[in-house]
């Protein structure tokens, strides 16, 4: 007997947006940090009845700085690479228990958060066991800035190409230093977990879109993943102000899909619909390339090279920003 | 259609009865006794044939408890402590370098104050692989705020992990606690086991409670904020403290064990005492090496030579003041290390150099020798032990100790 | 035999790289009169934040044994000069919970200096400056606050200027010769020695009496004993929100206790709630959860949790009804809100005064596009 889910109503409209905050002031994160907005709109979105289980990164040290907290609901460090694990062992506790008598029987949210390293690096086998569990509740959201920002800005597996970051600096001999591309994570947890009922990837600059999918992954049963792209002013280097403008900008351009799978059905959402469809055409990455200094050193080809990726995924997969390859394969 | 149910495990519980099991079936019955929640497996020899006695119970409703196999042990051990923080009982175990790859989970458990109760079937440490029982894996977690004993057989391995969950969860203690269960001697060897009922492990192990240290929405907290300078030697100084109040608990807990099961030293907890009475000189280990010592010991008793030995169980809390009392009357002490520490103090084991250590304020100290025996799964055999003896014997007639450390049963 | 220890307040990662280029300067410069020298950060600090005051340290002794009494410490207890890179950090330095409000001249010695760079007057910054028992100086170099970011560096010469005026404020740490051979030979740009040079001649210094300057109390925390502290690292949860300011309306979140951002911005919103169309933007895309909602639906910000980041102004769909304004042009931290609904008129001219100082000032906050530094330095160069 699965325990059933925190009932979670469809989120109409910002006019409809629950008022009260369980993610308050009292965190020390950068001016304009959008992971913190990502937080404080998650928890708005799941609401009281619910645990938070946050694995090292700057939303651990960031908002708990220092023997304080932002949190007005339960929340519980866990290691940088043990999101995964984190949110099976909290629902697997809360089940037992409730099964048992041992404490009363009332659906809770579980949510696991972890930033890019965290989730798509050290806890990505973690999280893949999790996502097989089908009969435990809880959703893993990874918070993606694009670095290891809590420890002033390194390279992670899903940092963009050529980013400038202090493990990857443009030297005079050697400009590009991080030559690989983003990994595809949302589309591997979808592709690789049959069982696990919802993927989604989410932006904060689209709150109303990003709490329903949050709420959709927590009312729905089994384990839910969620990818969120927060710009990240210090990692990213532009002026905070900017933060909200370029988290739009990553949609428009085709950088950053939106999208969410529900029990094997695909939706693309909002602009990446209307791109997908030729409704909307793709800004050039150029315009959000060049709003971030962590770009600053980037040529001409290398812009060239970014754009001519993005249409890749545009042009030539078979779902845009998920599956990475062609229908006909000897085509290639 | 064949019969493909696991077939059950001989039906326990209504009344104490006596059953054949391997240490690891002990544990698992303890499991299934002290009505444990969640439980994570990972394969790794020698431990995990207590998962297979686990997965057993569960299959056949014995065991109610959420039962997941990991994918790595580094998850076994951060699920678990994520179910205890909730406020659910847990049992999990590993051995060798899957203990230490779930390394990170382990410290951070102890801090956290998470009663995780963790059996380590001992295995040699990598490279190369070894099958084979060695103490190095168990011992590498002594500094860190977690409980350590060893035991020796399938009764002591099952006796001891109920009382690994009732001091663990002791609201003066709240500390993880470490089983010591020597590969293959205990793990996989079965023994003649009195199985206690249900009943009598409900008189003796009360819920897990974690009272306001819960992690539930009706008790908002923040548990392990981040901390810089100001906080660490204070949050630190809580684990030491909580680690001086185990020994007192550990006192209680074998009183009220022998009351209702008939079982244990309540005398002497910490270690088990063996022809100590009268003997000149002693031995101490820990784990299923007593066997061949207590035989050689007999041998020698027989010789007229006065040997005793001391089976040391708790390792942490380590029983300073008790072995000072019961070793400072012997001219010789011999300690037989199944684990290495290279580089250590007169090159000596883990063991050796700590009871050494325990040893010094005293005004009158037996000589403390240490022997490296068994390593990798080797048998401590007679002969080993009536060397060690020897040795220990010569360094008590003649008042001077030759060499601090000899490694025993080496080829060369 | 005398030891030097300077420290420099400033604005995460904004200034990052400036107060590096100032901390390693005032070395070299020493190391030009064979003096020995240390650079290093406060690692409390660490990782830095956008925004949230952090401190550098460069201490300059005779000898060896001078510097390491100086290196033993984590901290100095006291500095000769403290340079406080943002005039903001001027009303006070709080860096993380339970640090409380510092006075940006706590650790200022007796007779020591305050290095400020700003357009203010000593007068106007005295208004923020807390109190201090012995007299000292402060000092100004004229300028808007440097910033940009952690990748690419905006320089504007505000580092060889502050090191120009930090000689002719302490003579005893180095010569203006040694400064200006260590510039030539760091940056072999001559424009930027002359900037040192003409910032030692026009560097204002103004002695401050005990007593004078804000006279208010700063709020601190005791560190409670580890028997006070609650077992198993666990802290309470911050309690559920409430009534706007108590009331029964309206709601206001509960905020943590130990740590206020009074300090943490280099500019704050000023909101006209006769433009505000309750669209709620500011409120639910603002990361500090700052905005408390009034009883009859507006979004006033509350000013012990904004950390002046700008995205409200950047999401509020109606100009000027969101303007963010130098921090350093306010005197209180009440709400706005209560200020309108008090008076009103004299509110409407409040607000329009604030907005013509922002439109006046516009301060850049880091990067914005490729080339912006390069536009903003010519525009400097022709004032200049």
């Amino acid at each position: 007997m699965s325990t059933t889910t925190v009932p979670l109503a469809r989120i109409k409209g910002v006019r409809d947006m629950p008022v009260e905050e369980y993610f308050t002031s009292g965190h020390r994160t950068c001016q304009g940090c959008e992971s913190a907005l990502v937080l404080k709109l998650m928890i708005k979105a799941a609401g009281p009845r619910t645990i938070v289980l946050g694995s090292t990164g700057c939303m651990y040290v960031a908002n708990t700085t220092y023997y304080t907290t932002p949190w007005v609901v339960p929340w519980m460090h866990t290691q940088l690479g043990s999101s995964g694990s984190a949110a099976l062992g909290t629902a697997a506790g809360l089940k037992a228990l409730m099964r048992k008598g041992k404490i009363k029987e009332e659906p809770l949210n579980v949510i696991a958060f972890c930033g890019d390293g965290g989730g798509a690096d050290m806890g990505l086998s973690a999280i893949s066991g999790a996502l097989t569990h089908k009969h435990y509740n809880f959703l893993v959201l990874l918070y993606d800035n694009e670095s290891y920002a809590n420890t002033d800005i390194q390279v992670s597996g899903l940092s963009p190409w050529g980013v400038n970051t202090t493990f990857s600096p443009p030297g005079k001999a050697k400009r590009i230093l991080h030559d690989r591309w983003k990994k595809n994570v949302a589309g591997m947890m979808a592709a690789g977990h049959p069982d696990c009922r919802y993927v989604a990837t989410g932006c904060a600059s689209f709150a109303v879109d990003m709490m329903n999918k949050i709420r959709k992954g927590l009312t729905i049963e089994g384990p839910a993943f969620i990818h969120t792209l927060d710009p990240c002013p210090k990692g990213w280097d532009y002026d905070p102000i900017l933060s909200h403008e370029l988290g739009k900008l990553a949609i428009e351009t085709g950088v950053w899909p939106q999208y969410e799978i529900e029990d094997g059905k695909l939706r693309l959402n909002g602009i990446t619909k209307m791109i997908a469809e030729g409704k909307r055409k793709r800004k050039p990455v150029r315009e959000y390339l060049l709003k971030q200094g962590r770009f600053a050193h980037f040529t001409d080809d290398d812009i060239d090279f970014f754009q001519s990726k993005v249409d890749e995924m545009w042009e030539r997969w078979l779902i845009p920003g998920v599956i990475p390859f062609a229908k006909e394969l000897e085509e290639a | 259609m064949a019969e493909t149910v696991v077939p059950r495990a001989e039906t326990l519980g209504r009344e104490e009865q006596e059953a054949l099991l391997s240490g690891c079936e002990a544990i698992a019955q303890a499991c299934r006794l002290a009505d444990v929640d969640v439980i994570t497996a990972y394969p790794i020899r020698p431990y995990d044939t207590v998962m297979q006695a686990v997965s057993k119970l569960i299959a056949n409703g014995e065991l109610d408890a959420e039962y997941i196999v990991a994918e790595s042990e580094h998850s076994q051990f951060e699920i678990v402590k994520h179910a205890s923080a909730v406020g659910a009982r847990v049992f999990v175990g590993s051995s060798g370098v899957g203990w230490f790859y779930a390394f990170e989970a382990i410290t951070v458990t102890a801090g956290l104050r998470l009663p995780v109760v963790a059996m380590v079937g001992n295995r040699a440490l990598d490279d190369p692989g070894a099958f084979g029982v060695g103490h190095s894996d168990a011992l590498a977690v002594r500094d860190l705020g977690w409980m350590l004993v060893w035991v020796d057989t399938a009764q002591e391995a099952m006796d001891t992990a109920l009382i690994a969950w009732r001091v663990s969860e002791d609201p003066r203690v709240l500390l993880p606690c470490a089983l010591g269960a020597d590969g293959a001697f205990l793990t996989h060897s079965q023994h003649l086991v009195k199985v206690p009922t249900e009943e009598q492990v409900k008189q003796f192990l009360p819920p897990y409670n974690r009272g306001d240290k819960t992690l539930h929405p009706d008790n908002p907290i923040t548990i392990a904020p981040q901390v810089n300078e100001d906080w660490l030697m204070e949050i630190r100084k809580h684990n030491d403290e909580a680690m001086k109040r185990a020994k007192g608990v550990i006192k209680e807990v074998y009183k009220e064990f022998k009351e209702i099961f008939g079982r244990g030293d309540p005398e002497s907890p910490f270690f088990e005492e063996y022809m100590t009475e009268d003997a000149e000189i002693v031995l101490v280990g820990m784990g299923t090496l007593a066997m061949p010592v207590k035989v050689a010991i007999r041998k020698l008793r027989e010789q007229g030579k006065k040997v005793g030995f001391v089976r040391l169980r708790w390792f942490r809390p380590f029983p300073t003041e008790e072995l000072q009392a019961c070793l400072s009357r012997f001219k010789a002490v011999g300690v037989i290390d199944r684990d290495y520490s290279f580089g250590s103090p007169s090159w000596g084991g883990v063991v050796f150099n700590e009871l050494r250590a325990a040893l010094y304020p005293l005004q009158q100290r037996p000589h403390v020798i240490g022997f490296i025996c068994g390593l990798g799964g080797r048998e401590v055999t007679i002969e080993n032990v009536i060397e060690m003896a020897g040795i220990t014997q010569k360094a008590a007639e003649t008042g001077r100790v030759e060499q601090d450390n000899y490694w025993i049963g080496l080829r060369g | 035999m005398s030891t030097v220890s300077v420290e420099l307040v400033y604005r995460g990662i904004f200034q990052r790289t400036l107060a590096r280029n100032i901390c390693r300067g005032i070395v070299f410069a020493a190391r030009k009169e064979n003096k020995v020298g240390i650079a290093f950060g406060r690692y409390g600090d660490s990782p830095e934040r956008n925004g949230i005051p952090a401190k550098q340290f460069a201490i300059v002794a005779d000898t060896d044994e001078e510097l390491q009494a100086s290196m033993a410490l984590y901290e100095p207890t006291e500095v000769d000069v403290t340079i406080a890179l943002d005039d903001s950090l001027c009303k006070g330095v709080e860096s993380w919970a339970w640090y409380g409000l510092q006075p940006i001249n706590k650790l200022t010695k007796k007779d020591g200096t305050l290095l400020i760079t700003s357009l203010l007057s000593p007068e106007e910054l005295l208004k923020h400056i807390h109190r201090k028992e012995v007299p000292y100086n402060i000092a100004l170099v004229k300028g808007a606050a440097s910033f940009s970011g952690l990748w690419v560096f905006k320089d504007d010469h505000t580092d060889v200027r502050v090191l120009g005026a930090l000689v002719k404020v302490c003579p005893q740490l180095v010569s203006l010769e040694a400064m200006e051979k260590m510039i030539r030979e760091q940056w072999k740009d001559e424009l930027k020695v002359t900037s040192a040079r003409t910032s030692y001649e026009r560097v204002q210094i103004r002695r401050v009496e005990p007593g004078e300057g804000n006279p208010e109390e700063p709020y601190r925390f005791e560190l409670p004993k580890w028997q006070e502290m609650e077992e198993g690292i666990i802290v309470r949860g911050i309690p559920q929100g409430g009534g706007f300011h108590g009331g029964e309306g309206g709601y206001q979140p509960g905020r943590n206790p130990y740590f206020k951002k009074f300090t943490t911005r280099t500019m704050r919103p000023v909101i006209d709630f006769e433009k505000c169309t309750k669209c709620t933007l500011c409120w639910l895309q603002c990361p500090d959860t700052c905005f408390d909602v009034t009883p009859d639906g507006f979004y006033d910000a509350n000013m012990e949790a904004c950390c002046g980041c700008g995205v409200c102004e950047a999401v509020c769909p109606v100009p000027d009804c969101i303007v963010m304004v130098n921090e350093a042009a306010f005197d209180s931290n009440e709400s706005q809100y209560e200020m309108w609904q008090r008076d009103k008129e004299g509110y409407r001219t409040w607000v329009a005064e604030k907005i013509s100082l922002a439109k006046s000032e516009r301060r850049s906050h880091g990067f914005q596009y490729r080339g912006q530094y390069e536009e903003e330095l010519a525009a400097m160069r022709k004032e200049a």
